[in-house]
């Protein structure tokens, strides 16, 4: 039989509505799991895996390429020093990662900011919308999508809010100042934010 | 502090890390007594990660190298041992990952490990109205130490609903069970049955008091004066 291949091959969103957790965290889980007894091949298979988000996600908090560097490889070392400390019915080993990461950006940039004084507010409230930042950088990839289209959900003060503490590394006191919101309403926009982002991701485990 | 600090209101900017040093040591002495709030944050970690797939940017190559080597002359930690007596917490034997989050927490402690994944549409009707408890805005939680064990109550004013979460509280005995009821001016009225100290309850109704007493086996329709404990709501 010589099938030809339908030509409908692109629909490009309509199918990614319920895509559940990607088949990926599996392989992140197996990984750390392996690393965890010592596997210096399963690190690299899961530093190849993660190292594009876990790079990413430090450079779009800090902003300074060598430092994120820096900090990324700070991060992949503990990574591997503390696998063995991965609780997998906490959540998922990218989580987990990712938690990592974030932590470590944030802890680097305030650091920064204690320093440098106020001169980083500053140039934070000129800060453009992270979130178109994040449209132009999204390419066709499902999760991208998804995130995106979940983003996308959100009404906008929720986004901003946890755009601006995830990406940008704001404290919500910063960004209730930032939005010239109250503090209860930004902490509870975080809260409810990504409560509806976790539904529409159809977050799983 | 003039602002009513409800805690749990912070699970979000903690997630995000958001928080300052001193709030993130105050939630996080939170999160050793609160089931709930651990399995909330953890699901809302899981949901902040997704946000790096919008800003994936491969790092350069040298830095590949450079972890390798580095971690090839970097000792591992041990596994942390649940040593017997060295505080292990209640956690580890309660909490586990599902569908819903924290919904599967209260679940897990409601019917055991594996058993709340049967897809039973009773079950998953009365996970939805839990589900729906815990994602409202203006959930709040309570919690008590009764009968040797933890009761733990999310309410949500807004939907007028809130659910219990029994655990490891002592056997009632012998042809007893716990019995739930919310209390106002009109009196006790019953919300539910749990057979022994760990459960979950989905309860309609929220009033001024909550309480457990113990009771025959199915439940009085008075409580009698077996008391276990009061929450004020």
């Amino acid at each position: 039989m010589n099938d030809m291949r339908p030509e409908q091959e692109e629909l490009p969103t309509q199918r990614l509505v319920a895509v559940p957790a990607p088949q990926r965290r599996v392989d992140a889980d197996e990984l750390l799991s392996r690393v965890a007894r010592g596997d210096e091949r399963a690190f690299a298979e899961l530093y190849d895996l993660l190292s594009p988000r876990v790079y990413g996600l430090i450079r779009r908090v800090l902003r300074n390429p060598a430092q994120s560097e820096e900090v990324a490889q700070e991060v992949m070392v503990e990574v591997w020093r503390n696998a063995g400390r991965f609780d997998g019915t906490r959540g998922s080993a990218t989580a987990w990662v990712f938690t990592i990461a974030h932590r470590r950006a944030v802890d680097r940039v305030r650091a920064e900011q204690a320093s440098n004084d106020r001169a980083h507010r500053v140039a934070a409230s000129s800060v453009e919308t992270p979130y178109d930042d994040v449209v132009e950088t999204a390419t066709a990839r499902i999760e991208q999508q998804q995130v995106r289209r979940c983003l996308d959900g959100l009404t906008d003060l929720q986004r901003e809010a946890i755009t601006l503490a995830y990406y940008n590394g704001n404290s919500y006191r910063e960004v209730a100042d930032l939005l010239g919101a109250a503090l209860p309403t930004i902490k509870t926009r975080m809260r409810d934010g990504l409560i509806r982002m976790r539904d529409c991701l159809g977050v799983a485990f | 502090m003039a602002e009513t600090v409800d805690i749990h209101a912070l699970a979000g900017a903690y997630a995000l890390d958001a928080v300052d040093d001193l709030e993130r040591a105050a939630f996080d002495r939170h999160l050793r007594d609160c089931e709930a709030c651990a399995v909330e944050v953890a699901e809302l970690r899981e949901t902040a990660s997704w946000l790096t797939h919008a800003v994936a940017s491969p790092p350069p190559p040298r830095l590949r190298e450079s972890v390798l080597a580095e971690i090839g002359r970097t000792a591992q930690e041990r596994p942390r041992r649940s040593a017997p007596g060295a505080g292990r917490s209640r956690r580890s034997r309660l909490v586990r990952w599902t569908v819903t989050g924290v919904a599967a927490a209260v679940l897990a402690a409601g019917v055991g490990v594996g058993t709340w994944t049967v897809a039973q549409q009773g079950v998953r009707e009365e996970n939805a109205r839990i589900d729906g408890v815990l994602a409202a805005p203006d959930a709040r939680l309570v919690s008590s130490e009764m009968a040797g064990g933890r009761v733990t109550l999310i309410v949500s004013p807004s939907r007028n609903a809130a659910v219990a979460v029994l655990d490891g509280l002592a056997d009632p005995g012998a042809d007893k069970d716990y019995q739930l009821w919310m209390i106002d001016s009109a009196g006790p009225r019953p919300v539910g049955v749990i057979a022994d100290g760990t459960g979950r309850q989905y309860i309609e109704g929220v009033a001024p008091i909550f309480a457990i007493t113990r009771e025959p086996s199915g439940g009085s329709e008075q409580p009698s004066a077996d008391d276990v404990g009061q929450i004020r709501l």
